[in-house]
């Protein structure tokens, strides 16, 4: 029982986790909290629809497809909404976030309807054995889709020149700027990468929770918690934070009855942040924002 | 030296931008003669005195949020836990000991208080992301309470007697009559704060936090005042929304969206502004009303709202119709100036 529902809790909070880091990235280097990365992979889940169903195109074709919509999307979003309030206070940015997440809802439903959609690609419920623990062959998809990802991203920032710029905006735009960095461009650069993480969510997720304008609503509210939980400057901690939201979550729903099952998430947050302000592993100066 | 001063907050409702409302006191009483002439003319039915009262209680709702989030800085998305908190306590004092009306609203305001005392000591050393997710759990967390636990019937939800005020019964009239009194107070108590060496204290703590500790401002005291008054507000806030219909539940009450609601109504009307609660009450609750058939279009109408004034007008709609205001006020003061206030 344990190491079953310890197993099937990675596989959730791997989900969780694409989430989490986007919010981290946005956060560190824009002061944002972007309550509309669960919509942009809502519409990312809606686009791989739309390409896998009335153009007829293959699962991976959509995949990209879904990627490219929700990068553009989110580099439309900064050039549009947040270059013109990048200078305001926190609260200003985190409520426009929340202005495009009902516009994006409105859109979602205006076009796509209010129903829940059938996504074609199902889950695929074989369960094959990980580790003492039965997993459905869609979960390990879906936890190598993620883990890929993430070493992707590990390249990214590690190797190359725009993930390295990526990291000296965060530690200090300041100094970044009179480095030479094109500190705007990082900035779009980031909301393009929240895109690209909100595609893969969305899509990964679409078999599991169908698809519908609500259908990220919960999955955002993880990924925010989780992010916090690493102190929302760092990736690996979001990562775990993720991680662990997903397991606890899914020991209390199996020991306590699935009623519990979001609350844990937030008992666990508030019990941590009562103590430890700045998350697990946050950084004291950042305090200001 | 101090800290960051966070510049952009400054124009959001600084001294000047308020004392302005000081000469609007005829506005102010025209206004809730209106609000109260409003069920007494003819045409007006019973239905539009329960949506008046439905702005009342958002209206009321944002005040709340508009303490902590608009003049303390602290940015909250929990309210509709302390609004959960006023209703279910006036709900429970109503069914089980037949209180009246107005003792039903006031203990639900006490109990949300005592709540919100206890969050801000909880939540002492929180800001900003931090405070907004604490307080994000803090409404998930009333809300499975709600569900979950049998007194407060779930999503079977209780149903109240009629509404009785002095031993009289009320109608939706009546109520609309109390609503609009019990607005009239708390409007009262925020101007009273916000022109006192509390609001003053609140609003030092926003704008530069370390300065304003080290000139003897007390954070830990003025943080949990403001949680304290916040929390209350909102729970005279529940306890009308419980009244309006008579009946209480957790699909309702348990409703995370209305703690977002209250924020955007705070912020598209003006977070620190006296009047801002009242036009971002109007707009979040009249915007579904008037495009009942199209729920999508309200939807994109509150988004494009609220980034558009964001952009145009940080301070708020409340804040570009007191321009003028200022502008006369600061030629007045001082005739030779540009009429901009520096």
């Amino acid at each position: 029982m344990f190491g079953q529902l310890f197993i099937s809790g990675v596989a959730t909070g791997a989900l969780y986790a694409l989430t989490a880091v986007a919010v981290v990235v946005v956060f560190r280097n824009t002061r944002t909290i972007n309550l509309a990365q669960g919509d942009f992979a809502m519409v990312g889940a809606f686009a791989a629809l739309v390409f896998i169903k009335d153009f007829g195109l293959n699962y991976y074709v959509a995949l990209f497809g879904a990627v490219l919509t929700c990068v553009l999307l989110g580099i439309a979003f900064e050039r549009i909404v947040m270059r013109p309030i990048a200078d305001s206070d926190w609260l200003t940015l985190f409520t426009a976030t929340l202005g495009m997440y009902y516009v994006l809802h409105g859109v979602a439903g205006w076009f796509w309807g209010r129903d829940t959609k059938a996504f074609p690609v199902t889950f695929d419920p074989t369960p094959i054995e990980v580790i003492g623990g039965l997993v459905s062959q869609g979960h390990v998809i879906n936890m190598a889709w993620a883990g890929g990802i993430g070493l992707m991203l590990f390249w990214f920032f590690r190797y190359t020149k725009q993930g390295i710029a990526m990291r000296a905006v965060t530690d200090d735009p300041d100094t970044a700027m009179l480095m030479g960095i094109p500190v705007r461009f990082i900035v779009l650069l980031t909301w393009g990468m929240a895109g690209f993480l909100a595609a893969f969510a969305g899509v990964l997720l679409a078999p599991i929770v169908y698809v519908a304008p609500e259908m990220m609503d919960e999955v955002l509210i993880k990924g925010y918690v989780a992010a916090v939980f690493g102190g929302l400057y760092s990736i690996p901690g979001a990562i775990l934070g993720a991680l662990m939201i997903g397991i606890t979550e899914n020991m209390a729903g199996g020991y306590l009855g699935s009623h519990f099952k979001t609350a844990t998430a937030f008992v666990m947050i508030v019990v941590l942040l009562a103590f430890r302000p700045q998350g697990l592993f946050g950084i004291q100066k950042r305090r200001e924002f | 030296m101090f800290g960051p001063v966070n510049k952009s907050s400054l124009n959001r409702g600084t001294l000047a931008n308020i004392t302005t409302l000081r000469q609007n006191w005829g506005l102010m009483i025209a206004l809730f003669t209106a609000a109260l002439a409003f069920p007494f003319l003819p045409g007006v039915e019973g239905w539009m005195a329960s949506q008046a009262a439905l702005i009342v209680v958002y209206i009321i709702a944002a005040q709340g949020v508009s303490i902590l989030t608009g003049y303390t800085g602290l940015v909250t998305v929990g309210h509709g836990g302390f609004l959960a908190i006023g209703a279910y306590t006036s709900a429970l004092l109503t069914k089980y000991f037949a209180v009246d009306l107005i003792i039903g609203i006031i203990s639900g305001a006490i109990m949300a208080g005592v709540f919100g005392f206890l969050l801000g000591l909880v939540f002492l050393r929180l800001s900003g992301a931090f405070m907004a997710i604490g307080t994000l759990g803090f409404a998930f967390f009333v809300g499975t309470i709600v569900n979950n636990i049998p007194i407060f019937e779930g999503r079977e939800g209780i149903s109240l007697p009629t509404n009785r005020v002095l031993g009289m019964e009320i109608g939706d009239t009546g109520f609309l009559v109390i609503s609009v009194i019990a607005l009239g107070l708390t409007t009262l108590l925020i101007y009273r704060l916000v022109h006192s060496g509390v609001g003053r204290a609140f609003m030092a703590l926003r704008d530069a936090e370390r300065a304003a500790e080290s000139s003897g401002v007390n954070r830990v005291k003025y943080r949990t005042l403001s949680f304290t008054i916040s929390a209350a507000v909102t729970g005279v806030a529940g306890g009308l929304n419980a009244h309006i219909v008579n009946y209480v539940s957790a699909e309702v009450f348990a409703d995370i969206w209305y703690s977002v609601d209250f924020l955007v109504a705070t912020v598209v009307g003006g977070s620190a502004m006296l009047m801002g609660p009242f036009i971002g009450g109007f707009f979040i609750v009249m915007v579904p009303f008037f495009l009942e058939e199209l729920a999508d279009f309200s939807f994109i109408l509150k988004g494009v709202v609220l980034i558009g004034v964001l952009i145009l007008a940080p301070a708020g709609i409340a804040g570009v119709i007191a321009r003028p205001f200022q502008a006369l006020r600061a030629k007045r003061i001082c005739p030779k100036s540009t009429g901009q206030p520096k």
